[in-house]
């Protein structure tokens, strides 16, 4: 190696220390401690039975965590794939010229710029009972009293954490993919018209494959922060049994302090679950473009 | 085999007018190049005639019938993209398979014309490969083929030579030729490049600001230009302005020599002349005098292989002159130019 390579070489890794501190020490750091603690190791609590496998044993032996686990699972996939149905349906709708198209451009971003909690504040004021919608509706004579109107908020379906998550999310994702969209350009799909393929087959066999990497990190993105946000399916959700971060958080914020190990044990299994899921998708994703030729 | 004819056809994009009353008529199985300038409206117009675009007034009619509200879908037209529009995802088998796939024919009938279509463009041993593995001119030669196998009426295509090298340019000018005089297909091209045009074309329509300035032959095109501005587009460079001494005489700052006999203006006129640079004879000593002779001096020289031209200072002008180059003359010999007048063109002044 010369000195010219060597001093490049020297200034590529100057370059990469940042990102490699914050991953090594902070998120490395909080991972192992994390890991550590579930297993039974917080001497500063004076508990120290590490390795000791009960604290995964008893969560993992209620039946509550599997409804948590299940629930999380719905409302991360549920939302994920209502934004990405919508996302997808805006940006392909963005990138024709039609009147007005600038404001839609401004429009459509504007919850990416609200924080989540605003977001959940507004579902409470339109969507709870005797919010802003059931008094219209009762207002509009469909029900005799905002009392009637259907129970959105705080019920194990969800409707609530659902809305908030996909009226933040369908702007990320339009984001994502009109940007890949912008990139392939309307020629393929010209190209497509011309040889005949309809509305459906330009979509499915020409576009989707084409916008399907800015899919997939887009969803993956999404996903991974549904399955561990708190707040919502906190404030919205329908109580006992909560999703996995909340059921966390309520052994953190127990009298009982030495429940945070039991606590540590509950994020350790989101990780994994959220892990493994995310890894079995881009392993099939990273399959399908081997089989498309691509690397 | 289908004839195409437009009809005052108009296309205004807002306030901008891509194209302004375009008549156009291509016979069945020709070949017509539209050519002008970038931003002329001859891609609008293609894209008008594959239904890409619909014109917002006057009619496209395919064999007589107004195809103007008919969808692209239903058209049957094939077009070659300028960046050839590959589906990226997706081999060369299966670019190729995908028009008579999404028209719902069989897999046998496709994989049987598939291998015919291949041998065609001679791309059989790369129908494996994806678009990201094959040279410009394999991709070219991908979408002539995704387009062929779909039996289009009519072909067209997007500057088909632009992308290319020189020496791929040669070999992809005969291949468009055989193919577009095997299949018989009437074929419209598109470019920006007059030597492309008269490559390929029979027939080459000229249009400036959406507007046909001319729609002839190559040769006549290149030889009998309409207008100074068709004249210019196509290279000329030897055009000076003058007046009609009779109606078989002109003028110029050059001087004077005999042209055509001119039916339609009257001795007098103001016109401009234009002299082909390769009709004019270049002459070394010893000088004549008869017929339209001009003495001049060469200034400069270009050699360009198989011919040269030079700059010969005539009276005060600067005139062009290509040769071949079986012998080369230096600059500063006096030289003597001769012009037959049926190589004489006048052009309204």
């Amino acid at each position: 190696m010369t000195a010219r390579e060597r001093r490049t070489r020297i200034l590529q890794m100057l370059q990469l220390i940042p990102i490699l501190s914050v991953l090594v020490i902070l998120f490395g750091g909080a991972l192992v401690m994390a890991l550590l603690q579930s297993l039974g190791f917080a001497p500063w609590f004076g508990i120290n039975t590490f390795p000791d496998f009960s604290y995964f044993g008893s969560l993992w032996g209620s039946q509550t965590f599997w409804v948590s686990l299940w629930l999380t699972l719905y409302y991360a996939t549920v939302s994920t794939l209502l934004a990405l149905v919508f996302g997808t349906m805006l940006a392909l709708a963005l990138i024709k010229a039609f009147p007005g198209k600038w404001l839609y451009k401004y429009l459509y971003k504007l919850p990416l710029m609200i924080p989540y909690t605003v977001g959940i504040a507004l579902a409470v004021i339109m969507l709870s009972s005797g919010g802003v919608l059931s008094r219209i509706v009762a207002f509009a004579g469909l029900i005799d009293d905002p009392g009637q109107f259907p129970q959105i908020l705080k019920t194990h379906y969800g409707w609530g954490i659902i809305a908030v998550y996909v009226w933040k999310q369908t702007p990320f994702i339009t984001l994502a993919v009109y940007a890949v969209l912008l990139g392939i350009g309307r020629e393929t799909e010209e190209a497509a018209a011309i040889l005949g393929a309809r509305r459906g087959a330009i979509f499915f066999r020409v576009t989707l494959p084409q916008i399907l990497p800015g899919i997939v990190s887009s969803t993956l993105i999404c996903f991974a922060f549904n399955v561990g946000a708190f707040e919502a399916p906190f404030i919205l959700g329908g109580g006992f049994p909560d999703t996995l971060p909340v059921v966390a958080w309520r052994y953190f914020n127990d009298a009982d302090y030495t429940l945070q190990l039991q606590g540590m044990a509950t994020v350790v299994s989101i990780g994994i679950v959220a892990g493994v899921i995310l890894f079995a998708y881009l392993w099939v994703y990273r399959r399908y473009e081997r089989r498309m030729g691509r690397h | 085999m289908t004839q195409v004819r437009l009809d005052s056809v108009r296309k205004q994009f807002g306030n901008f007018v891509a194209i302004e009353n375009l008549d156009l008529d291509i016979s069945s199985g020709e070949l017509v190049a539209l050519l002008g300038p970038s931003g002329c409206g001859k891609t609008t117009t293609l894209r008008m005639i594959s239904g890409l675009e619909r014109p917002s007034n006057g009619a496209i009619f395919f064999d007589g019938q107004d195809v103007s509200e008919q969808a692209v879908q239903d058209r049957n037209v094939g077009m070659v993209f300028q960046r050839y529009a590959l589906f990226p995802h997706m081999t060369v088998e299966k670019n190729v398979a995908f028009g008579p796939s999404v028209r719902g024919e069989s897999k046998a009938e496709i994989a049987r014309r598939i291998d015919e279509i291949l041998e065609v463009v001679q791309l059989t041993p790369f129908r494996t490969r994806f678009p990201a593995q094959l040279s410009g001119g394999q991709m070219q030669r991908v979408a002539v083929a995704r387009t062929l196998i779909t039996k289009p009426s009519i072909l067209m295509m997007d500057e088909p030579l632009a992308n290319l090298d020189t020496k791929l340019r040669v070999e992809m000018r005969r291949f468009i030729r055989d193919l577009q005089q095997q299949f018989g297909i009437t074929t419209i091209f598109v470019t920006h490049d007059q030597i492309e045009a008269m490559e390929l074309a029979d027939r080459v329509a000229v249009i400036f600001d959406g507007q046909l300035a001319q729609y002839d032959t190559p040769e006549r095109i290149y030889r009998y230009p309409r207008s100074l501005e068709v004249a210019d587009f196509m290279g000329a460079t030897n055009i000076y302005p003058g007046k009609l001494l009779s109606r078989n005489r002109v003028r110029t700052a050059l001087g004077e020599f005999d042209c055509p006999h001119q039916n339609d203006r009257s001795v007098g006129d103001p016109v401009h002349v234009l002299l082909r640079a390769e009709a004019l004879d270049i002459k070394t000593r010893p000088f004549t005098s008869e017929g339209s002779v001009l003495r001049g001096r060469i200034m400069a020289r270009d050699f360009f292989g198989a011919s040269v031209t030079y700059r010969v200072a005539c009276n005060d002008q600067e005139i062009d002159v290509t040769e071949n180059a079986r012998r080369m003359l230096d600059v500063g010999d006096d030289v003597q130019l001769e012009i037959a007048p049926e190589q004489v063109w006048l052009l309204n002044g």
